[in-house]
């Protein structure tokens, strides 16, 4: 099925932004995550007969991590803001607010980058993809336990720097 | 960090707004809430998914090599196809309980039922009982004839594609032909279920139909059935049928064409000599036959 080209595309076209997300959490370039994709992408057709299609998403997320196990190229990641985002107290509109605001998600942004890359992927892929932890496990080819326990070390390092600076 | 699993559940959007609520006031998450909802701002860079297929395509089209798949479908095909017939024939080899005999033109055979029943086919005809269900229902299925020696226990019954034969302990002869139905009864009482109608023959009786008209028939003395002393007996049976009865026994072709095949006939033929057989049938009709190889012609005498 997966070797049908039109069947193909279509799990191209509805994967490739997530697992780019991925990526990019990963190695923080956005060329070079395309790059890990595409690769990831290539492996699957080429292997697209011996992979069963229901485990094809798995499958390209956990290429994509092998990927870049093997590459030693490491970028910080940061990640950028959505323009014209909230603020999470939308009625405040203060200057002091907005600046303590705008601190705060640079302070974030740092403290991400600090993160292993496996709590970061667990972290982004629950806040910026939405993804439920048992979808993450599943991606991941991990337990949702583990999922869990990468999510609170996260969070711990994120609450201790930003409260800490 | 106190709650940690609540923390967890909320994040995974897991908490209900009530929920939430308390686990905002058992601890003090400000930081935690705006972590969470800043980090949800964030963005990875967008990509143009179809731009992405495009240099995808480019890139990679020589790599492929699909042409495995037909190939591997037709192995599975061919693995699945074994596999089907492996099981078939291991379910017929080992969970068969059908048993089933036959006998050709000019054969009889001896078989012993598993309850010590004995059934003597003669010849062209073919028995059939399931060796599973037969402690329970002692159900027999027939065609041709055959004649049967019931040891004493449950319910025997003979099913045959024009009617039904029961019996409980006892000696009877079942005659299922084209045309025609016979059953005796030798010794005991038989049942015999034909048209939906039910009728008991003692010893000496026989229910008789022919070309679906149920026949008076007078009875008889025998013990056994003639054919099992090699000999086919008839007592007022149109001609049509006593050729057949000798087709049967010897592997003749007969033409009675040239003759009145509705005529009766009373009398009987042996089993072992084709030219005294149809001696025995011609003489008393006032017939001639000429016989090339395995065709038969009768035709009438003199004439």
């Amino acid at each position: 099925m997966l070797c049908e080209e039109t069947y193909f595309n279509h799990f191209y076209l509805e994967h490739v932004q997530h697992a780019s997300n991925f990526a990019y959490y990963k190695c923080g370039d956005k060329d070079h995550a395309l790059d890990l994709v595409q690769d990831a992408f290539s492996k699957i057709w080429e292997n697209c007969s011996k992979i069963d299609f229901t485990k094809a998403k798995t499958y390209l997320f956990t290429t994509v991590n092998n990927l870049f196990l093997n590459n030693v190229k490491h970028n910080k990641v940061v990640l950028e803001y959505a323009k014209a985002a909230p603020y999470i107290d939308k009625t405040n509109e203060s200057p002091e607010y907005l600046l303590e605001e705008e601190e705060f998600k640079k302070k974030l942004q740092n403290a991400i980058s600090l993160l292993t890359d496996a709590q970061r992927e667990v972290f982004l892929l629950n806040r910026i993809d939405g993804k439920k932890y048992r979808e993450i496990a599943e991606l991941l080819d991990v337990s949702q336990k583990a999922v869990e326990k990468r999510m609170s070390g996260a969070l711990k390092i994120l609450r201790e720097h930003i409260e800490n600076i | 960090m106190k709650n940690e699993n609540n923390i967890l559940k909320w994040l995974n959007n897991e908490l209900s707004e009530e929920e939430v609520k308390d686990l905002k006031q058992s601890e003090n998450l400000e930081t935690l809430e705006k972590i969470a909802f800043y980090a949800s701002q964030m963005q990875a860079p967008k990509m143009d998914a179809q731009q992405a297929l495009d240099a995808f395509k480019e890139r990679n089209l020589s790599k492929k090599e699909t042409k495995v798949i037909p190939l591997n479908f037709k192995t599975f095909m061919r693995v699945a196809a074994v596999l089907v017939v492996m099981l078939a024939s291991s379910y017929f080899l080992f969970f068969n309980n059908a048993k089933s005999f036959e006998t050709h033109i000019a054969q009889t055979q001896n078989v012993t039922l598993p309850d010590a029943s004995e059934v003597i086919l003669n010849a062209q005809s073919t028995l059939k009982y399931n060796k599973k269900t037969w402690k329970d229902t002692r159900d027999l299925e027939l065609s041709g004839e055959a004649f049967f020696k019931v040891s004493k226990g449950q319910k025997f019954t003979v099913n045959t594609p024009v009617g039904t034969v029961q019996v409980l302990g006892t000696q009877f002869n079942v005659k299922e032909r084209p045309n025609y139905f016979e059953v005796q009864c030798y010794e005991g009482l038989v049942a015999v279920t034909y048209n939906n109608k039910t009728l008991k023959l003692s010893k000496g009786k026989s229910f008789r139909v022919l070309n679906e008209t149920i026949q008076v028939v007078e009875d008889f003395n025998a013990e056994n059935p003639s054919w099992l002393q090699a000999e086919s007996s008839f007592d007022k049976i149109p001609l049509s049928q006593v050729v057949s009865e000798l087709e049967r026994q010897y592997d003749l072709n007969v033409d009675y064409e040239a003759v009145d095949g509705s005529q009766l006939f009373t009398g009987a033929f042996t089993h072992s000599d084709k030219n005294i057989a149809l001696q025995s049938i011609t003489i008393p009709l006032k017939l001639s036959y000429k016989i090339e190889g395995r065709n038969v012609t009768l035709y009438n005498y003199g004439k």
